[in-house]
């Protein structure tokens, strides 16, 4: 039985895919030591354009728009330039409306292309380049404590952890938030509201982690500039206790945060890195088969969030709480034994 | 592989967005069955990126089951020598993205109307409509620059009937052959053509070396007259080509297997088609739905033309989206219970962050079936958008004579009880007169309908063999009367020759003993302004066959309406959902 995983490791080896949005040039090159501000990729963002109708504009027969046309191919042109007139009665001119490079012309048109701007994609994590992916980016292997999370807003920071909350339980609020969590990252714990965020906002925060975002917060946090990452989903969760005594344990850290997150065939999962001064990691087996003694989480039902021990297999299916019947595994979840379904349950790995 | 008189054994991976599925069909005594079955995560996406990760790790598991091996090497081994390996591999697929679409054309209530009748054929996304409707200052400029910023893979260019307007298509070719000119090589879009075909030379030309152009019927030749099948062919064609073929992991794949790659829908629609040439009945239809992760299909065949639609909306990535358009209110009032829009919008979420799970308590439940039910009436809604139903029709705007009707998918089969997953179909799809509903429990009949490719006799067999399973039959008469009145009587004639004589109330539903497998013949009575199928008022003889509710009357009504009083409604829908069994 196949069971789904979260990685939440205090010293691992950790790779890293740090990708273009589009096909660049890759500038890292396997071995480089990278820092998190290092640019290790680029791309030209598609330009702006404008599509000049020079036989509509001089009111001339296509065939005649040769005649009237100033400029050619490769030329630059500025905003305002001439590109094509017509003398004679109702003399007329077409000017440029963006600055940029004239790059085709026919039928009668102009294709004006503004500068292409500059993507550049930055390391985020420290640590060594051991992979290149022509044109697309790098992989980058760290030591140290790694967290995939469940939702992020798509932003991504580099720096201090803080954690302002004493339990995984208790929701972050105005006051855990003074002058000293400018530029820091915070660890809250169940959740986040609005008046919260905006207080984050206004002390220029780095990033923020809880547990969970409830569902009307999710429009505002798409326009938050500093990454925001909920470990547990949608809603009002509790951080699970696991990801919470891991983020505690690297408090007054530096961490790469970042939020990105995507469902379907473009999957990406938010995360948590913090380098470790240290080679000793080793990699995570996501392949091994759930075993009793196994730490897991629980990700659906009256037990969401929490984390525990696998206790016991039973063989065949056990009743739920709805009436279906479905195989799974008896976890001890605090003080509590619990059945969990294999679809609910993720191993922490 | 082996000649198809030698197959004996086929292995199916069925790779959904979520789960890849694999079956192992074998010849025992002479019948074809399932002998074996295995679940995984898809492994097309990260951290694996390989599509034949996950399907390893299904065969391991099937190993272990029949204590057989079927992998070595890194290879499957097939064909199959003494008791090892099998003699024929297939694969189905769903998991790739779909086809990014944009759909060109000039009229958006013709052709661009067909053009996206066309492209719910296969799995597409519609990124934009680019229409001559409007008045556009610089509409060139925007077409390309939508085309720019879509990142199209296909651009369907529609438009003029036969014989009609041919300079606005000349523009729109001209503005696409533009904006494609000035992407790099690699991501131009290609253009399927399925316009005035007195425009095809200069189309073409008009494309030239700037990108790939294909070239099909029109898919609207004349006013009030569609003709979608070859565009529908060549867009599967594309589709399977761009990425099914293209899917990471498949090349490993290819090198167990001969046979192509073939997306899910069509062979589920393969089945639905095989269903209706088994009945044999031009007067009714046949209907699959199977209700995914990230798309619904439904097939379905009138007087032997199949259709399939596929609606790209599931069961776990399509309900936030589908709120967003439609409003949190219809699937509110699906739930039995009170709860907040904010419960409901956050389960919604969390299943598309965790597709794979399931609802464990009874609220969770209630949301989920309220989900099949709402994803089943707008994936209908589209495909009934490109129906001749022929003789089948029943009541212009209302659900033609279907029988039988098929249902599978994992919302609907991991259902706790038969009933309700037959009160959830029935609520989603509101069927009419006389249908049988089967349930593809174990969610093998796309598998099927890959098989049927390779030994035709293997899946019929498979098919007789149990693989679908009778939830009852239903009779859902149509009309109007007052709540409690008697519309429909019905005499339960048992093989074994005992009768049970019943009545069916309006607004209720009605169930009464008809085993899995036992037949019975019903003298229905229906009262005279109602119509239950055989014409207003009209009775007769028909024959049934029983299922795990039994046979079911839902003299609820059509349309079905749900009181507004939140009371009221609640207490109807726990009673329903009490008559179905719980």
């Amino acid at each position: 039985m196949f069971v789904s995983y979260t990685i939440v490791n205090p010293l691992t080896i950790i790779r890293t895919t740090r990708r273009l949005p589009r096909k660049g040039e890759v500038l890292a090159r396997v071995g480089d030591p990278v820092e998190p501000a290092h640019i290790v990729a680029q791309a030209n963002e598609p330009p702006d354009f404008r599509i000049i109708d020079v036989a509509r504009e001089l009111d001339v027969p296509v065939k005649k728009t040769a005649t009237c046309v100033r400029v050619k191919d490769g030329d630059n042109v500025n905003e305002g330039d001439v590109l094509a007139t017509r003398g004679g009665l109702g003399a007329r001119a077409v000017r440029a409306p963006i600055s940029g490079v004239i790059v085709g012309k026919g039928r009668g048109r102009l294709w004006l292309e503004a500068p292409p701007t500059l993507i550049r994609l930055n390391a985020l994590v420290p640590g060594t380049v051991v992979t290149v992916l022509p044109g697309e980016g790098v992989v980058i292997e760290t030591v140290g404590a790694h967290i995939q999370a469940a939702w992020g807003n798509g932003r991504e920071a580099f720096g201090v952890m803080r954690a302002v909350v004493r339990a995984p339980k208790n929701p972050m609020r105005p006051k855990h938030i003074d002058a000293s969590a400018q530029g820091a990252i915070l660890v809250g714990g169940s959740k986040i509201d609005e008046e919260t965020l905006e207080h984050a906002i206004e002390m220029q925060v780095r990033g923020i982690i809880v547990g969970s975002i409830p569902p009307s917060l999710m429009k505002r946090l798409e326009t938050v500039t500093f990454p925001v990452i909920a470990t547990e989903g949608i809603g009002d969760m509790p951080m699970c206790q696991a990801i919470f005594d891991l983020l505690r344990s690297i408090d007054g850290r530096e961490a790469a945060v970042s939020g990105q997150w995507q469902a379907g065939s473009s999957f990406k999962r938010p995360y948590i890195v913090t380098p470790m001064p240290t080679q000793a990691g080793n990699p995570v087996d996501p392949e091994s088969p759930p075993a009793v003694g196994n730490r897991v989480r629980v990700l659906r039902g009256p037990y969401a969030s929490a984390s525990g021990i696998i206790a016991e297999m039973p063989t065949g299916a056990v009743p739920l709480e709805n009436g279906a019947r479905m195989p799974g595994v008896y976890v001890d979840v605090g003080k509590e034994r619990a059945f969990v379904p294999f679809a609910n349950l993720e191993r922490l790995l | 592989m082996p000649e198809e008189s030698s197959i004996e054994s086929i292995l199916i991976a069925d790779c959904g967005t979520v789960i890849t599925k694999l079956l192992l069909l074998e010849r025992v005594e002479g019948n074809y069955r399932f002998v074996a079955q295995a679940e995984t995560p898809t492994t097309l996406n990260p951290p694996w990126s390989d599509i034949s990760v996950g399907i390893v790790h299904a065969i391991n598991e099937i190993e272990q089951i029949t204590g057989r091996p079927l992998y070595l090497h890194g290879r499957l081994l097939t064909p199959r020598h003494n008791l090892q390996g099998v003699d024929a591999f297939v694969v189905i697929m769903s998991a790739p993205e779909p086809l990014r679409l944009i759909l060109a054309g000039l009229v958006r209530e013709m052709s661009l109307e067909s053009a996206r009748r066309t492209a719910t054929a296969t799995y597409t996304n519609i990124q934009a409509i680019l229409s001559r409707e409007g008045n556009m200052r610089s509409p060139q400029e925007m077409w390309a620059r939508v085309i720019r910023d879509s990142e199209p893979d296909v651009i369907l260019l529609v438009g003029g009937v036969e014989g009609g307007a041919t300079r606005p298509v000349l523009e729109l070719a001209d503005a696409i052959a533009l904006a494609s000119y000035m992407l790099e090589k690699g991501q131009r879009p290609m253009v399927l053509y399925a316009g005035n075909s007195a425009l095809r030379a200069r189309v073409t030309k008009l494309m030239g070396d700037i990108t790939r152009i294909e070239v099909v019927d029109n898919v609207h030749p004349a006013i009030g007259v569609e003709h979608l099948g070859p565009a529908q062919v060549a867009l599967e064609r594309i589709y399977a080509e761009k990425r099914l073929t293209a899917a990471p992991g498949v090349d490993t794949l290819s090198q167990w297997s001969r046979l192509p790659v073939q997306p899910t829908a069509t062979a589920f629609s393969r089945v639905v088609d095989f269903l209706w040439r088994r009945e044999g009945n031009p007067d009714r239809g046949v209907l699959g739905v199977d209700l995914g992760a990230a798309n619904t299909i439904v097939a379905a065949t009138f007087d032997g033309r199949p259709y399939v639609t596929v609606y790209s909306r599931g069961i776990a990535y399509g309900p936030v989206a589908w709120v967003q358009e439609h409003g949190i209110a219809p699937l509110l009032k699906w739930i039995p219970e009170d709860i907040e829009e904010e419960e409901v919008l956050t389960l919604l979420h969390n299943r598309a962050l965790r597709p794979w799970t399931v609802p464990q308590e009874p609220r969770e439940l209630w949301v989920e079936q309220a989900v099949v039910r709402e994803m089943l009436r707008s994936a209908l809604a589209v495909a009934q958008s490109t129906w001749d139903t022929g003789r089948a029709t029943q009541v212009s705007g209302m659900m033609p004579r279907l029988d039988p009707i098929l249902v599978s998918g994992g919302g609907i089969v991991h259902m706790p009880r038969p009933g309700q997953a037959l009160l959830t179909v029935l609520d989603g799809l509101q069927p009419l007169g006389i249908s049988t509903v089967l349930l593809d429990v174990n969610r093998a009949t796309p598998a099927l309908g890959a098989v049927a490719g390779v030994k035709p006799l293997a899946a019929a067999s498979a098919l007789e063999a149990g693989t679908l399973v009778s939830l009852g039959t239903v009779l859902s008469p149509l009309g109007r009367a007052h709540h409690g009145d008697t519309i429909l009587k019905v005499s339960i004639m048992y093989e074994d020759g005992g009768k049970l004589d019943v009545e069916a109330h309006y607004g209720e539903i009605e169930i009464w003993p008809l085993l899995p497998g036992q037949r019975a013949t019903l003298e229905l009575r229906p009262s005279r302004r109602f119509d239950v199928g055989l014409g207003p008022g009209r009775g007769g003889a028909v024959q049934a066959i029983g299922g795990l509710v039994g046979l079911i009357v839902d003299a609820r009504g059509r349309p079905l309406v749900l009181p507004d009083n939140v009371d009221q409604r609640h207490r109807l829908l726990n009673r329903w959902l009490w008559d179905v069994g719980g």
